[in-house]
């Protein structure tokens, strides 16, 4: 009896040591572990397509599927890295990029793929002490929906789409005086990750920067980031619902806002839920002719922890390629691929709305790769809300905004 | 050992391991990281003394943090025990529909903090119903709703907070008024007594232990508020509290040795209270 108890202890335990040890098997098959964030059903299955597709192609490997959700799932990367569990591949927002480089947590992809930079958008999030850390997928930028029904009630007419900051203005007032519970703008609030993206293609398109290109110096507080708060805060106060971006894309759905800034979800969301708004997509304005907007988006990288770098590599640049980002594009209503081959399909050019998405991209501006992001964000969100919601004064609270942020640089 | 001793170690040790593992360990653990500079990205960590504690004490993010906890502590509690108890007075009596009188108080407490906090989110906004409500009667509500002002939006929160803790608070002062044996009052009642006299000379002081409870669970509850902050305003418009502060220096920016060091000053807080308060009414004769 004592016997069989130990052989059963023993298998047992075998058998939890060899499910954990993953990675290389010793007939020179691998299995890569992929976490990625896509679980929409629209997506999905395309996703999947293409790992099935990959696994035919190269027998000897097998890639295994993870979900994260946005809610959670930079708590659960990180963890996994601090704990040496993380996969061998990772999906990263842009903004995470420099955080987890920074930290040695990413394996440096410099020499893979530097063929290919010239191919492809958004290289300078993945890219940390002019080292490659990540590789562009799906990128993502905001432009301006406008409720053509609503503008053509007003005195301006259905064509005065606004292509500077005073033409923004007027349209919005103009939108917001027909009453009726109709409201000229849609400005963010209650909630994080939000605000701030709403704010920067004004201050972009203002010239003005957060931090300096080498990330060593706070630029904030200059008179460029208070003539963007102004105009926000103008909207704001003057003609804006305040709400949530779901909930302001509710708005915008149902007809009662007139002017929102989104990204191309809401295109998908229109096709879903009211496929017969009359709506026009055009390039965020400018102060004085439309420029630039905020620019984000989905990165791949590697673990530094991982057994098979060169596999990971090999499949991150399968799955990233012209041919399946516009795959992925066609099946989710996605505007943006990284991949500038795909970016000139027929599928974008033949659609006005992506076209904008596709025009405002190449007009785009990405933050300036900080490990410190998410503590910037906070302080940029905190003197935005101080400002529109609590009236605090613009200009002494961008000032104290970037002391922080020059503290922040200061301790790094 | 004997076999039986065996047996009951046996028998105890699922709940001894989960203790050690699960509770005493992170809770040694969580102390030994206040004193260090944790970061979990970062791949070691130093020894640092006092330093977080120090710098806590300079950090104004964490001093109004506390402010606002104990606003709400102060600003919740009082009102909370005497709602309550009024209602549990009330609901004591013998009238037709009492029950349901019961069960309507008592849903919030059954109700979901989350799907609570979001309905009241939305009774809030600008074009709610409780700001309709308070732009009618004329109480000039803050122009985006009550949780996008500095002014507004904690003391938002704990009058939603008081709402959901009425009911159950009630029902623990109903139980107590059950157990008070009723001789008493009719005692009261041959002696001359009125109603304010029986209340103050039999229902409270008899109440004491029950109000002693919910005071000091209320205490702790209270010291702990954070459900409500994360999903009404996100700790932004000077709503921040301790524990909100605690979840996003360690999970958001995954500073644990801070995170951590946060942790027990507020632990350190809720206990002092709580002997306090014990001590406090057990001078008055609350035992």
């Amino acid at each position: 009896m004592k016997k069989h108890i130990i052989l059963s202890v023993t298998l047992l335990l075998a058998a939890v040591i060899l499910s954990c040890s993953g990675g290389q098997k010793q007939d020179g098959a691998v299995t890569l572990e992929w976490w990625q964030f896509w679980t929409d059903p629209a997506i999905k299955p395309t996703i999947e397509k293409m790992v099935a597709d990959y696994e035919t192609a190269n027998p000897n490997v097998k890639v295994n599927l993870t979900d994260l959700t946005w809610a959670n799932g930079h708590e659960k990367i990180v963890v996994a890295f601090s704990s040496g569990t993380a996969p061998d591949i990772v999906e990263l927002g842009s903004d995470w990029v420099a955080e987890f480089s920074s930290a040695g947590q990413l394996a440096d992809i410099t020499e893979n793929v530097i063929k290919d930079t010239a191919q492809f958008n958004g290289w300078s999030a993945g890219t940390w002490d002019s080292r490659i850390f990540a590789r562009p997928w799906i990128l993502g930028t905001r432009i301006l929906f406008i409720n053509r029904s609503l503008l053509r009630q007003t005195a301006l007419g259905e064509n005065a789409i606004p292509i500077n900051w005073d033409q923004l203005k007027e349209v919005c007032y103009a939108i917001d005086s027909l009453g009726k519970g109709i409201y000229g703008f849609g400005s963010n609030a209650a909630e994080k990750h939000r605000l701030y993206k709403k704010y920067l293609p004004f201050l972009f398109s203002a010239d003005g920067r957060i931090v300096s290109r080498d990330g060593k110096y706070a630029v904030f507080a200059s008179d460029r980031a208070y003539r963007a708060l102004k105009l926000y805060k103008e909207l704001s106060d003057s003609c804006s619902m305040i709400d949530t971006q779901r909930r302001l894309e509710d708005a915008f759905l149902d007809g009662k806002v007139g002017v929102i800034i989104s990204g191309d979800w809401l295109l998908k969301r229109i096709r879903n839920e009211n496929i017969d708004i009359d709506f026009v997509t055009t390039l965020i304005p400018g102060p004085k002719y439309p420029w630039k907007s905020f620019a984000g988006g989905e990165f791949l990288a590697i673990s530094e922890n991982s057994t098979n770098k060169a596999e990971a590599a090999r499949f991150i640049e399968y799955i990233t390629s012209a041919e399946n980002q516009l795959l992925f594009c066609k099946a989710n209503y996605t505007a943006t691929p990284s991949s500038k081959v795909a970016a000139k399909d027929e599928f974008f050019r033949s659609d006005p709305n992506l076209q904008t998405f596709i025009m405002q991209l190449n007009m785009s501006q990405m933050v300036t790769p900080m490990p410190q992001w998410v503590y910037v964000e906070d302080i940029i969100e905190k003197a935005l809300e101080e400002v529109l919601f609590n009236d605090a004064p613009a200009a002494e609270t961008l000032y104290e905004a970037n002391q922080k942020i020059k503290e922040l640089i200061f301790k790094e | 050992m004997k076999k039986s001793q065996l047996a009951g170690y046996l028998f105890a040790s699922p709940w001894v391991i989960t203790f050690l593992v699960f509770w005493l360990f992170p809770l040694l653990f969580s102390l030994y990281l206040g004193f260090t500079d944790y970061k979990l990205l970062k791949p070691t960590y130093n020894w640092v003394g006092l330093n977080n504690f120090v710098a806590l004490f300079s950090d104004s993010e964490f001093l109004d943090s506390l402010k606002n906890t104990f606003i709400f502590v102060i600003g919740t509690i009082p009102f909370t025990t005497v709602i309550a108890l009024v209602f549990a007075l009330l609901l004591n009596k013998n009238f037709p529909g009492r029950t349901l009188f019961r069960s309507a108080y008592f849903m919030p407490s059954i109700t979901s903090m989350v799907v609570i906090a979001l309905i009241f989110t939305n009774l809030y906004s600008r074009g709610g119903y409780l700001y309709m409500l308070a732009d009618m009667i004329g109480l000039s509500p803050p122009e985006n709703g009550f949780l996008l002002s500095n002014k507004t939006a904690l003391f938002s929160v704990m009058a939603m907070d008081i709402w959901m803790s009425v009911g159950y608070y009630m029902l623990l002062f109903l139980a107590g008024l059950k157990s008070i044996p009723e001789e008493l009052y009719e005692a009261a009642e041959v002696a001359g007594a009125g109603a304010f006299r029986k209340f103050f000379s039999i229902t409270l002081p008899l109440l004491k232990p029950v109000t002693l409870f919910i005071i000091v669970i209320n205490t702790i509850k209270s010291f702990q508020v954070f459900v409500e902050i994360f999903v009404m305003t996100k700790g932004r418009y000077d709503s921040a509290t301790a524990v909100y502060f605690i979840y996003e220096t360690g999970l958001s920016r995954f500073e644990f040795g801070y995170a951590s060091a946060a942790a027990y000053i507020l632990f350190l807080i809720i206990a002092v209270f709580s002997f306090a308060q014990f001590g406090l009414l057990k001078q008055r004769g609350m035992r």
